[in-house]
């Protein structure tokens, strides 16, 4: 009765006219940039995020909420129709997608996509309203070391799944966790690191380094590379599928909304990992694992429902917990705080009207961008024959106005132009920037709950140990660190005894 | 010399300069952790992995596993560029104003970067600016840099 009740609550903010508005220009902005390769959802939100200091943080929240599960969209209608994922989550959807539309099945693959994309979103937000309420209340009787241990297993699984080697990932974290200390110390109020600048006394702004990070540098590597791309557009018809495509689909997509809801929940682990994880386990499951890669409808239909639903999963450690487990998640996060808002097992509590309101206007959502994905197709396709060198100037000018726009400073433009520079390199020397920018915003909590932790337990160590929460949590979260080593260890016995 | 192990070089030298610097606020006590604590911690974690990182690349270059050139069959030039017409930008926004810095920023990177015909170059580039003038300032009231022509 009560989640009813709080669900009426819920959909009476969603569907205040302000609010159905700004979620449909979330959805609708979030499936321009999943459309659209080079720039993502950390980058639009980055860039809107100035834009809603007018508006009520409800409707703010619900806005870039939409900006996010849209781009989930919106990159699956690039990766079928032009081989390049739009969004870092549709890179598998690709495989099967593209090999589909070659064959003149790009409506069933798009339409599939769509629908698989919606039934999952939906689900998972069902599943995010059941499983935060309880959760939330568990997580009030935790303290400074459960909130560290939590905080550090963040961490260390996106170090975990990071690709590349575990050092690189650990060092973008340790980065990340040294600029989170610039500025104000929050427990004693001295400023550091700053060198006088206005701008860093309140520490690094989490959405210029995002820009930087993410937008810019994108650019900065693509201006250098053939910006050329063909769009597979002459034969998108059919769009319905069938009822085969059904019948092989339905089983993938039920699948693909149950992991990606879990993976999405875990710390760390995202769209990305839930739709390869989605792949992976249509393809093991299949009776014809071989024809993977050939034009699979489950192998669509599978991760795309992965990776939606994960967006709904990211929501539950954010809400709950006030950890978040993507860097997207860590932007919303410094949204909530900027907005006067703590999010955290009070969070439900405290401002019903937000967590509700934007749990009811995730399944809005998802209703109006199923209705974006299917009669505006053409659109779409439109856009994505624009060129983009006429692209990238206006995204790399609307990085500088969203940069500006925080503070109305120059200043915070030149950080975003100088993370830009460092996430150009960073690419090239292939380092990922996700747990950097994780870090930066868990940096201050994991550095209060640990100075916290080490008071309460007078300055011991091992006091983490003793309880019996942030003890299991510390192992599993150790366990982590280690099993990358041990995998090497492994490997490198079995290669010398193959030699 | 191996990518990695440049990467791993710079890394290490940006850690013990953390660490250096963490040493002029208070480190504090394991019972009163100070200011300096947690930058100190994560300059000495920075020099580790540094150091890991390098052990690593060696022993993998041992083995015949390099990273190939940083800048092979880039068109570095461009990015640089593009990063050169930014910076000018960020500078040029107070002195000229939004519109006028903005019409010349689009106009420079669509003409110079994948030169694209005049008028293309003219009409996208008024368009950018008078579009986001009208979004930003107008609708969405950013209060964007104004020149001396008060656009």
């Amino acid at each position: 009765m009560d989640i009813l009740h709080n669900m009426g609550v819920g959909f009476q903010t969603a569907l205040e006219p302000v609010n159905l508005l700004l979620c449909f220009i979330g959805v609708l902005t979030g499936t321009l940039v999943g459309v659209l390769p080079g720039i993502g959802p950390m980058a639009a939100m980055s860039l809107l995020l100035p834009t809603t200091f007018h508006i009520t943080p409800v409707s703010a929240i619900i806005m870039l909420a939409g900006i996010y599960y849209g781009a989930m969209y919106g990159g699956s209608t690039t990766s079928i129709l032009v081989n390049i994922p739009g969004e870092a989550a549709s890179v598998v959807t690709c495989l099967d997608g593209y090999q589909m539309a070659r064959q003149g099945r790009a409506g069933p693959a798009l339409g599939i996509a769509a629908f698989a994309s919606f039934i999952a979103g939906t689900l998972s937000t069902a599943g995010l309203m059941l499983v935060a309420p309880p959760l939330a209340q568990m997580a009030l009787k935790f303290g400074s070391p459960e909130y560290f241990a939590l905080i550090f297993l963040g961490l260390t699984t996106v170090t975990y799944l990071a690709s590349g080697p575990l050092w690189k990932s650990l060092m973008m974290a340790a980065l990340g966790l040294f600029l989170g200390c610039i500025g104000m110390d929050v427990a004693i109020g001295a400023t550091r690191f700053a060198f006088g600048i206005v701008e860093l006394f309140d520490g690094v702004g989490i959405v210029p380094v995002a820009m930087g990070l993410f937008g810019i540098a994108e650019v900065l590597l693509n201006v250098e590379q053939s910006m050329e791309r063909t769009v597979l557009t002459s034969k998108v018809r059919n769009l319905l599928p069938t009822r085969e495509d059904w019948a092989a689909s339905l089983p993938a997509i039920l699948r693909g909304s149950v992991l990606g809801f879990f993976l999405g929940v875990l710390p760390g682990a995202g769209p990305l990992i839930s739709s390869f994880a989605g792949y992976a386990v249509e393809k093991r499951l299949s009776r014809e694992p071989e024809k993977f890669g050939t034009g699979m409808i489950q192998g669509v239909a599978g991760p795309e429902a992965a990776n939606n639903a994960a967006t709904g999963g990211a929501f539950v450690p954010l809400l709950t917990l006030g950890i978040p487990p993507t860097a997207v998640m860590a932007l919303l996060l410094g949204a909530l705080i900027i907005f006067g808002v703590q999010p955290g097992p009070r969070l439900v509590a405290e401002h019903p009207q937000l967590f509700w309101g934007v749990i009811a206007s995730m399944y809005v959502g998802n209703a109006l961008l199923l209705v974006l994905n299917l009669p505006l197709i053409g659109m779409w396709i439109q856009i994505l024959k624009v060129p983009y060198p006429i692209l990238f100037p206006l995204i790399l000018l609307f990085c500088v106005i969203g940069a500006y726009s925080l503070n109305n400073s120059i200043t915070e433009v030149g950080i975003m132009i100088l993370f830009g520079v460092i996430g150009y390199f960073l690419r090239k020397l292939e380092f990922e920037a996700a747990p950097l920018i994780l870090a930066l915003v868990l940096g201050p909590m994991l550095e209060l709950n640990f100075r916290q932790s080490l008071a309460m337990g007078d300055g011991r160590l091992f006091f983490f140990f003793e309880r019996p929460i942030s003890a299991t949590i510390l192992a599993m979260a150790l366990l982590l660190l280690v099993m990358p080593l041990i995998r090497g260890v492994r490997q490198r016995g079995s290669g010398s005894e193959e030699a | 010399m191996n990518r990695d192990r440049v990467s791993s070089g710079l890394f290490f030298l940006l850690g013990l300069l953390v660490c250096l610097y963490s040493l002029t606020y208070d480190l504090g006590s394991p019972v009163a952790p100070g200011s300096g604590l947690m930058p100190f911690l994560c300059g000495a974690a920075m020099c580790l992995l540094a150091v890991a990182g390098f052990t690593y690349t060696t022993l993998r270059k041992q083995r015949r596993e390099t990273g190939s050139p940083l800048f092979k069959g880039r068109a570095w030039q461009k990015s640089a560029l593009t990063l050169g017409a930014l910076l000018a930008l960020q500078f040029l926004m107070k002195p000229l104003g939004f519109t006028l810095a903005t019409f010349l920023f689009v106009s420079f990177l669509l003409r110079v970067i994948v030169p694209q015909r005049w008028p293309v170059v003219i009409g996208v580039a008024l368009l950018t600016a008078a579009l986001s003038f009208l979004l930003f300032e107008v609708w969405l009231q950013a209060q964007l840099p104004r020149g001396p022509w008060g656009i």
